[in-house]
């Protein structure tokens, strides 16, 4: 078990079992103990550890113990996994994949972001560029995706089919996005299909917002908080602010009372997180869904221009937020819509807690990290390929419109990555783990996880005592959407 | 001073009383109306003393402990990262299914779906039923099999009617779903069992044998599923065992006696992946699905008036799309009227089929000896 504390207690993380456990220091004398042969027996433990503790304490102790060791896996130890015939990578993709198809409409963009992973900050991704998707592209991209969701039907009836539009900016493409709804809804309607959208919102017009709510697009409006947050870093090429003729386009939206709207707000060293959780309760502003730091994958030398000093001032004012936001979450009420700093402290606070599933068995396919299997998602960029994600090297591709999705290459994919999964059989943080292909895979091949995740239990832990800090002072926060506790709460209470 | 219980500990209220589950042990606690009160508000992290004799004796049986400060305690879960991660789109979890590929018999046994009968355990039976429609071909049910397979079905129950009717067309469906399952069974009228059928049975699948005779014989790892009515309790119960199970045909529960399985206590089970199945779904609709011999699919053997669709000319993924299935899987006891007052909820067994057709009503519910309210076993 993994040790550590918050302010006011010990918890453990037992990796085995996958949960979250309370700990002490009397758990820690009698686990450490309870092994030894003359240790063994419940009269000769107290015995041993009585002076130090108090003896009721040591038997509970050892009682707990032993009934916890009924239900650890019987096989503790897994395998790393070699290959995959494709047939097994078939049946696993049609029965668990295929949830969204995401076309990269264009590598276009009105916008110059100053963090984009697509500038030249980040040395494993494309760069910016002219090149749009052609409509026999997008048209035979849909159609493979289609002939393996009628494959996959057999498998799993419920699967809901999704398709993203994703850029550059997707609007710049927006005839595109038009052709591909009108020939999915002529074609397959036999499927219930769902769009989505991220858009830097600065191309919405009238026509266009009207016709996106009438197809029931969810839209995600890349908004980085009050205009002078926004303006820093989401600019023109011109180097020109973007916030006001974002914000007079999403008010289209918002006035006409469509639910389905977002925002997405990336943070850096200097956001200004008082001024972000003011912005963000606005009833105008499309609720935020999610709120990141840039990302620091793949080659990321944005973090250079940052000084040591606006480092920390950053670190002192996110503690500082935490703790204000900590101190008035007992009184909050329930929200219709989550805050900013909701979602920038709760939401990975329930991940962390909620996330991993205990008492499981992994599959044989996905033993360790808490990455998709390639063909969960389809990336198709602009040429017609396929990629695992929209954040992964484009050196690996998984098909193309000609072949459709290869599980002969997803096979090979997985083999490269299992085969860097060293550190793996020994981590302690399994099934709390959150590497995927886009953290691990660079242009050249993957990281093994010794290098990738060196010191991954340190940050893991801090983030383990964040999450169980929140749970102590407001449960209902983590628990949200957790059907067990929505089920055993939602009568009389407890 | 506060006061948790473990991880492994379930705490449910019911409208008067609770309970304490222990999920790894498998015991239930009961708790009197004032006790569980008083616990709820420990879960909720409220103070308490430290010399509350009450917990002292929860933790010395070991089920929670005091702590100095709030804490949380989170509560163990089971499941698996392939469908937990997304509730929605997940493939359905299938766990069994039954086959009716015949509807003929010749005999008029008196607990026959026939007849009306309302049985406790009917679905376990062989019945026929009062419909008409052409059987789906052999052929046809091998595609659902195969179907079944892509689902990853783990029990097949094929049933009739009386499958000796139609033998060969039962053996070719049998040869075709041997290995596709975990666990395959057919049910058989005792009167229709020869050594011959046993032996075709072999390595493919048990026998669950339908009778009303106690001194039915049991031949190898088959299942007898005895008929009884409630009057013949008593002597019926002392037959209960390995693979003997009571069935009852029940026309009015008062005439149950109190501790018949049906209705007592002894329904109740505190097992881990039960009791955490129980709070997302219902105890036996849940994960279950009927193909009828005509092709039409029912949630439940008995419950033949609720029609989720027909697969006679499709495939049992359009079934899957609709939202009936839902309706009927997710049925947890927390929907049902009586039961959503009972601490034991989660713990217990229902059949829906039974209740409905006592009670008239689809969240009726009769046959349980407990009164939630009062917190007494009747």
């Amino acid at each position: 078990m993994l040790e550590f504390e918050t302010r006011k207690n010990m918890y453990a993380w037992d990796d085995e079992v996958g949960l979250f456990v309370p700990f002490s220091q009397t758990m820690r004398a009698v686990m450490n103990r309870i092994s030894s042969p003359e240790l063994s027996s419940r009269e000769s433990l107290i015995d041993n550890l009585k002076e130090d503790f108090k003896e009721e304490d040591i038997a509970f102790c050892y009682d707990w113990i032993k009934k916890w060791n009924e239900i650890l896996p019987q096989n503790r130890h897994i395998k790393i996994p070699q290959d995959f015939s494709e047939s097994v990578v078939r049946e696993f993709v049609l029965k668990y994949c295929l949830i969204q198809l995401t076309l990269n409409v264009t590598e276009d963009c009105n916008f110059r972001c100053r963090y984009c992973i697509y500038s030249d900050q980040y040395k494993n991704t494309r760069c910016h560029s002219k090149s749009y998707m052609s409509s026999d592209i997008a048209m035979k991209a849909i159609d493979r995706y289609f002939s393996l969701l009628e494959d996959g039907k057999w498998y799993n009836p419920s699967r809901k089919p999704s398709i993203g539009f994703y850029g550059g900016e997707p609007l710049l493409n927006f005839d595109l996005i038009k052709n591909a709804v009108e020939h999915i809804e002529g074609t397959y309607n036999d499927f219930s299909v769902n769009y989505n959208m991220t858009t830097n919102g600065s191309l919405m017009n009238t026509e266009k917002a009207e016709w996106l709510m009438q197809h029931g697009f969810k839209l995600s409006i890349s908004l980085d908080g009050p205009k002078e947050e926004h303006n820093r870093n989401r600019i023109y090429s011109s180097g020109k602010g973007t916030f006001d003729d974002v914000m007079k386009n999403v008010t289209l939206i918002m006035d006409s009372g469509y639910k389905k709207i977002d925002s997405i707000a990336v943070l850096d060293w200097r956001s200004d997180l008082f001024k972000l959780e003011e912005f963000f309760n606005r009833e105008d502003v499309p609720p935020l869904s999610r709120a990141s730091l840039v990302s620091d994958i793949g080659g990321c030398r944005y973090y250079e221009q940052f000084s040591k000093e606006e480092k920390l001032a950053f670190q002192r004012q996110f503690e500082d937020a935490k703790e204000r936001y900590l101190e008035i979450l007992s009184d909050q009420k329930e929200r219709e819509r989550p805050s900013f700093f909701d979602v920038l402290f709760s939401r990975g606070a329930r991940n962390t807690i909620y996330g991993p599933v205990s008492i499981c068995e992994y599959p044989q396919i996905k033993p360790y990290t808490a990455t998709c299997i390639p063909g969960r998602k389809i990336f198709v960029d602009v040429y017609g390929k396929f990629h695992i994600c929209e954040r992964v090297p484009e050196t690996f591709p998984i098909g193309d419109i000609g072949e459709g999705l290869s599980f002969k290459k997803i096979s090979e994919t997985l083999s490269k990555f299992f085969q860097n999964m060293d550190k793996c059989p020994d981590c302690k943080i399994k099934r709390e783990c959150f590497k995927c292909f886009a953290l691990l895979m660079t242009k050249e091949g993957f990281l093994t996880t010794s290098k990738a995740c060196e010191a991954v239990e340190i940050p893991r832990i801090k983030a383990f005592a964040e999450a169980l800090a929140i749970a102590e002072i407001s449960p209902k926060v983590v628990e949200q959407l957790s059907p067990y506790y929505e089920n055993v709460k939602k009568h009389y209470g407890v | 001073m506060y006061f948790k219980l473990n991880p492994e500990c379930y705490l449910i209220m019911g409208r008067s009383q609770g309970a304490i589950f222990d999920l790894i042990k498998e015991e239930i606690y009961p708790l009197y109306a004032k006790e569980a009160r008083f616990i709820a508000s420990c879960e909720k992290n409220l103070p308490v003393c430290g010399d509350e004799d009450l917990l002292k004796r929860l933790k010395q049986l070991c089920l929670g402990n005091f702590y100095l400060n709030k804490s949380y305690v989170q509560k163990l879960r089971v499941g698996t990262p392939l469908t937990d991660e997304q509730e929605i789109g997940n493939p359905p979890e299938l766990y069994r299914v039954f086959l009716e590929i015949n509807n003929l018999c010749n005999r008029d046994c008196w607990f026959c779906g026939y007849q009306g009968a309302k049985r406790s355990m009917g679905c376990m039976g062989c019945n026929k039923w009062r419909c008409h429609g052409e059987p789906l071909p052999a052929d046809k049910w091998m595609k659902l099999i195969d179907e079944l397979k892509y689902l990853a079905c783990r029990d097949l129950y094929i049933s009739g009617g009386d499958l000796t009717l139609v033998w060969d067309k039962t053996m070719d469906i049998l040869n075709y779903a041997k290995g596709k399952f975990i666990n395959i069974y057919v049910k058989l009228h005792e009167q229709s069992l020869s050594e011959n059928v046993m032996n075709d049975l072999k390595g493919k699948a048990k026998a669950i044998i339908q009778t009303d005779n106690p001194y039915c014989t049991q031949y190898g790892d088959s299942i007898v599923l005895l008929t009884a009515k409630p009057e013949n309790w008593k002597e019926f119960s002392n037959f209960i065992g390995k693979n003997v199970l009571v069935d009852f045909v029940v026309d009015k529960v008062n005439a149950l006696p109190s501790e018949s399985p049906l209705i007592s206590k002894d329904k109740m089970s505190a097992n881990m992946y039960t009791f955490l199945n129980n709070i997302k779904y219902h105890p036996c609709l849940g994960h279950t699905l009927v193909v009828c011999y005509d092709g039409n699919v029912i949630p439940c053997p008995m419950m033949r008036d609720h029609c989720l669709g027909n697969v006679a000319n499709g495939g049992l993924y359009s079934i899957f799309r609709g939202e009936e299935v839902e309706k009927f899987w997710r049925l947890t006891l927390d929907k049902i009227d009586k039961c959503k007052s009972c601490e034991f909820r989660y713990a217990c067994t229902d059949c829906r089929s039974l209740e409905e057709s006592l009670t008239g009503k689809f969240d009726g519910k009769q046959s349980c000896n407990y009164d939630p309210m009062g917190g007494k076993w009747l």
